[in-house]
């Protein structure tokens, strides 16, 4: 009967409040029955310095970052749009495709003009590289199509001129390419091959009468597939194909080919079609292109590995054609950190907006008349996301640790890069997709509507698990690449150096009987359980494939038919690469409320790694430990819920790239923001 | 004591008519320059207002030539702990009228500077007339555009407020509209009709509030050089990264087109402080991304740093040139932007770590159901 009432109230409240009729008799300062917007910053305290807190995790360049923020933000291009009295940015979705491929040209226009792009192609060093990175990070938080098509034209074309080309390209190429003089993209995948590049099927060959290289798309297999930039706007772009001199295949080469004239018109003997429509991306026109007979000159060839001589001689300092590839390969890797640290902040940009929305949106009161309870005071929904606030600052830390592996980069550590960038990419897009989801629902219906970003990201970015190395594939790379270093330790008689692995030096370490709280949350022992599951997964999977191999089957098949433990060993490598950077991030502090805080973190991240299902399937923890485990992780969630606010306003994303739910919903729903 | 304190109430007079409270700037001479009576004075206004059931509009304005020229720098300069906290009542003060559940009409009748932007532009109402003259001036100063400049000037349309804030160039009140740092344009002679018609409201309705100064508006013309028709060159020069990339565009822009706009630009910008030009352009480019709070609470972190004068002297050597001596000619140390080191500037923008130098504390605003216009600016 309470309730009944109760509702009545409530009903009648509305009702009262709605008349249209005349907004100024409605005192607007008085109170009422209806529910308010509270701001969460008005409620919750910051324990720590958030400014701080955002250099730790950004890491670099966060000066430029507020720069690029602030251009986007400047400007109509980027489709600003007030909703409760707060501007938000954010692509028009509901335009066209055609539309939204010309705006996102248009944004690549403007910022160009603006300098954002300067040096980016034509300096050298870690500074403009880092610059670079934290500028996609920016541009992804905005939007993946504008981020995909500076990726084609800058990391992958440019990359690839960079680092296949020499000099003469350098000269001809850079600066036209960094101020889109010429518009570029990169056609390596085909219908019928994407991972596997050394099976492309367009074919080249070289006509010596006339100095030139001659494509050719031999069959519809063979037709370039998902070439961004290749439907509307590319110039240029590069022809991943096999090189067929005087009969021998040379394997895979890259060719400069120029496939639209200076008016936009495409040039004779190359045929192009759209793609289409897709579930996300539609700011790209990607295409797809057929080469008849297609002749570029000979220095359309990329000879940094290998070139041909103008009477049509086949000259290569690297005689074997399997490493020959992986020198070619070794230099996309740019593609590929850059996608794993920017999947760390679309996840950024969805926790922050459900968190703020959990702060402030109220469900079910547990007494009639009480009010009602705030989402985030729920241990359940405390249980869904403050878990992956943990997973974002370790991935934040993880991310820091890429980037600077990669500028760093010598050709010693270029296996180490190849396997980390292979690895992070995988976990960090696969944690996004997860992410994202958590996050659409923990915002309910909010979380459906393309304004509020949650739920339309998922589209935008669910490819980033696909291109530039299928993630699967890009594990069981990373499992066999620490099977192949066992066995060099095993042969060698020599210990583990490098990826982590000198735990496996030591002996074995040992999980208690019985854990404690004190004991769950101690860094120590967080890191040997992750070694431990590592350590073991690894000998089994060693184990498995030389029993196949006892067999008889060959080493391919060995590791085809060993899938579920490589996979479980890729999970079990990540896991524990990504910890040991947020405890090396850790260490770097002094003391004091932001180290406690990231410290709980870092014991959040650990405990989830426990929860999974590996640790009780192969028994390194106990029924008892692993409910106990659980336990701590409630507890932990309970710690973190007072600085759930000051740990997503640390992600440093401006309101402006957020989303109306996250600020003041009720306003900007309100019947006064319709437009009649 | 007496004296002072009446001292201190004869500096901002004060009449109730109705439901409104009439608040007027009263040290004309000194063109209304905000004293620290005359700050605590307001704040002690603003803040038993908000509790009063009978104020529900405060109406601000100033006597003679100025609604308010700006705070008292000289009196600041002399003591550098007491300006510390001067400004720290000051921006406290910005803050409890950013965040106001009432609503403040300014009438910028005159020139509207530094501290005297700071007092009404966080206001829901800003009335410009035909005399307003609005200005940032501090870069040349030594100093940069606080009072909460970095949360207003950087909404203004694209980079039109790091033109402003940057050379502190002069707006009338045609500009001020048409930017949206004036919400309305009455013509002064309107003024006392206005004012009458304020003093009957008995709400605090925005829409009412509005309607009413609408009656009285009229649309003034940009004069035809206004700076107001240059922000294509605004835009593609105040975008820049660095100042020195702007001074090196404008001086691009200058080789195509001779334009004494653009050189005069040039000038200011040569003329300025070096150090105030890095850390304005810093703050304004923060404050485009933050809320009214947090763009106080940076400010007075760099304001302290300025006081302090460990990093930098050119806020007591502009004071000098300018307000003291008045020789015009400041010496700038460093005097180059090139000699300014980005790490001198991170300094600027980091927390004091001495325990008398807090950071600032802002006033409570949970109690309050705040209107949306203000939620939105937290």
């Amino acid at each position: 009967m309470d309730r009944a009432l109760q509702r009545t109230k409530i009903l009648t409240d509305h009702l009262f409040q709605s008349s249209p009729s005349s907004p100024a008799q409605t005192p607007s300062l008085s109170s009422n029955a209806c529910l308010n917007y509270s701001p969460p910053e008005l409620s919750e305290n910051y324990a720590f310095d958030i400014k701080h807190m955002r250099k730790l995790i950004d890491g670099h360049n966060v000066e430029e970052r507020d720069w690029l923020f602030g251009l986007m933000r400047q400007s109509k291009l980027f489709n600003p749009k007030v909703r409760g009295g707060k501007v938000f940015v954010s692509p028009d979705y509901n335009q066209s495709m055609e539309q939204q491929r010309e705006m996102t040209m248009k944004r690549i226009e403007y910022l160009l003009e603006r300098g954002v792009f300067r040096g980016w192609l034509t300096e050298i060093g870690e500074e403009v590289q880092m610059r670079k990175f934290a500028c996609f990070e920016v541009l992804s938080i905005y939007d993946h199509s504008i981020a995909t098509k500076l990726g084609v034209h800058f990391f992958l074309w440019g990359g690839a001129i960079q680092f296949f080309g020499t000099k003469h390209h350098h000269d001809k190429w850079l600066r036209d390419t960094e101020n889109f003089s010429i518009k570029c993209s990169f056609a390596m995948t085909e219908l019928g091959h994407g991972s596997n590049v050394r099976g492309v099927e367009t074919v080249t060959t070289y006509d010596s009468n006339t100095g030139e290289f001659v494509i050719n798309t031999p069959c519809e297999t063979a037709q370039k597939y998902w070439i961004g930039g290749a439907a509307n706007h590319a110039t240029h772009t590069i022809v991943f194909s096999q090189l067929n001199i005087n009969g021998t295949n040379q394997g895979v080469h890259a060719f400069i080919a120029q496939i639209r004239d200076a008016n936009g018109n495409i040039c004779p003997n190359i045929r192009i079609a759209d793609c289409g429509h897709k579930i996300g991306l539609n700011g790209v026109d990607n295409g797809r292109i057929w080469f008849d007979n297609f002749r570029v000159p000979r220095e359309n060839l990329l000879n940094s590995v290998a070139d041909v001589s103008p009477d049509g001689k086949y000259l290569s300092s690297i005689k074997d054609p399997d490493q020959r590839f992986a020198a070619f390969m070794a230099p996309l890797t740019v593609g590929r950190v850059n996608i794993a640290v920017s999947a760390v902040y679309q996840s950024k940009v969805g926790l922050a907006v459900a968190i703020r929305y959990a702060l402030t949106r109220r469900a079910f009161s547990l007494k009639p008349n009480e009010p009602e309870i705030l989402l985030l005071d729920y241990p359940s929904h405390q249980r869904r996301l403050l878990p992956l606030l943990a997973k974002i600052y370790a991935m934040s830390f993880a991310a820091n640790y890429l980037k600077m592996l990669y500028v760093k980069r010598t050709p010693q550590s270029n296996k180490t890069i190849h396997i980390v960038s292979s690895s992070f990419k995988a976990t960090f897009t696969w944690n996004n997709m997860q992410i994202l989801q958590e996050c659409r629902e923990a915002c309910g219906g909010q979380g459906l509507k393309t304004e509020n970003r949650v739920g339309h990201l998922k589209g935008e970015y669910d490819v980033q698990s696909t291109f530039e190395g299928d993630n699967n594939i890009l594990m069981q790379q990373v499992s066999k690449a620490l099977l192949a270093e066992y066995v060099a330790a095993q042969k060698r008689n020599k210990a583990f150096k490098g990826l982590g692995l000198e735990h496996m030096n030591k002996p074995c370490p040992i999980i208690p009987s019985q854990l404690t709280s004190t004991t769950l949350r101690c860094s120590q022992f967080q890191m040997d359980a992750l070694c431990l599951r590592e350590r073991d997964l690894l000998n089994l999977f060693v184990a498995d494939v030389s029993q196949y191999q006892a067999k008889g089957e060959s080493t391919e098949r060995a590791f085809i038919m060993s899938y579920q433990l490589a996979e479980d060993l890729g999970r079990a490598f990540s896991d524990r690469a990504i910890f040991q950077t947020f405890v090396e991030a850790e260490a770097t502090l002094a003391a004091g409320s932001l180290k406690d805080v990231l410290g709980m973190l870092r014991s959040l991240y650990a405990l989830i790694c426990l929860e999974d299902a590996a640790f009780l399937r192969y028994g390194y923890l106990s029924v008892g430990n692993a409910a106990t485990v659980r336990r701590e992780i409630t507890k932990i969630c309970s710690e973190l819920r007072p600085h759930a606010l000051a740990l997503v306003s640390s992600f440093g994303i401006p309101d402006t790239f957020l989303s109306p739910i996250a600020f003041n919903w009720i306003d900007a729903n309100s019947w006064s923001s319709v437009e009649h | 004591m007496a004296s002072s304190v009446s001292s201190q109430q004869d500096q901002v007079l004060v009449e109730a008519h109705s439901s409104a409270r009439i608040l007027t700037l009263n040290r004309p001479k000194q063109l209304n320059a905000l004293s620290f009576q005359m700050i605590s004075r307001l704040l002690e206004l603003f803040f038993a207002y908000e509790e009063d059931p009978n104020v529900k509009l405060v109406i601000l304005k100033g006597k003679g030539r100025a609604f308010c020229a700006g705070g008292d720098v000289a009196a600041v300069v002399r003591d550098t702990r007491a300006g510390a906290n001067f400004f720290l009542k000051e921006y406290t003060l910005n803050y409890l009228m950013a965040t106001y559940i009432k609503p403040q009409v300014s009438i910028l009748n005159g020139i509207v500077m530094g501290g005297g932007a700071g007092a009404s532009l966080h206001g829901r109402f800003r009335v410009a007339t035909e005399n307003s003259v609005f200005a940032m001036p501090e870069t040349a100063l030594g100093l940069f555009p606080d009072v909460g400049a970095s949360y207003f000037l950087s909404r203004l349309p694209g980079f039109f407020g790091e033109y402003v804030g940057l050379t502190g160039s002069r707006l009338d009140g045609a500009e001020m509209l048409a930017c949206g740092l004036a919400t309305h344009f009455v013509p002064s002679a309107k003024l006392p009709m206005l004012e009458a018609a304020l003093y009957e409201v008995d709400s605090s309705d925005l829409v009412i509030i509005s309607s009413i100064i609408d009656q009285y508006c009229e649309q003034p013309s940009l004069k035809e050089q206004s700076v107001y028709n240059r922000l294509d060159v605004i835009d593609r020069c105040f975008s820049q990264k660095t100042v020195e990339e702007i001074l090196s565009t404008l001086e691009r822009e200058v080789v195509h087109q001779m334009d004494g706009w653009i050189s005069a630009t040039i000038q200011t910008l040569k003329k300025a402080s070096p150090t105030s030009l890095k850390i304005s352009l810093r703050s304004i480019r923060e404050g485009r991304l933050q809320g009214v709070g947090p763009c106080l609470v940076r400010e007075y972190r760099i304001v302290c740093h300025v006081m302090r004068g460990e990093l930098s002297k050119d806020f007591f050597e502009g004071c000098r040139a300018i307000l003291l001596d008045k020789d015009r000619n400041p010496k700038w140390e460093p005097s180059k932007l090139e000699l300014i080191a980005d790490s001198t500037v991170d300094c600027y923008f980091s927390k004091v770590n001495i325990e008398e130098w807090e950071d600032l504390k802002l006033p409570t605003r949970s109690k309050f159901n705040l209107p949306p216009y203000v939620i939105a600016k937290l």
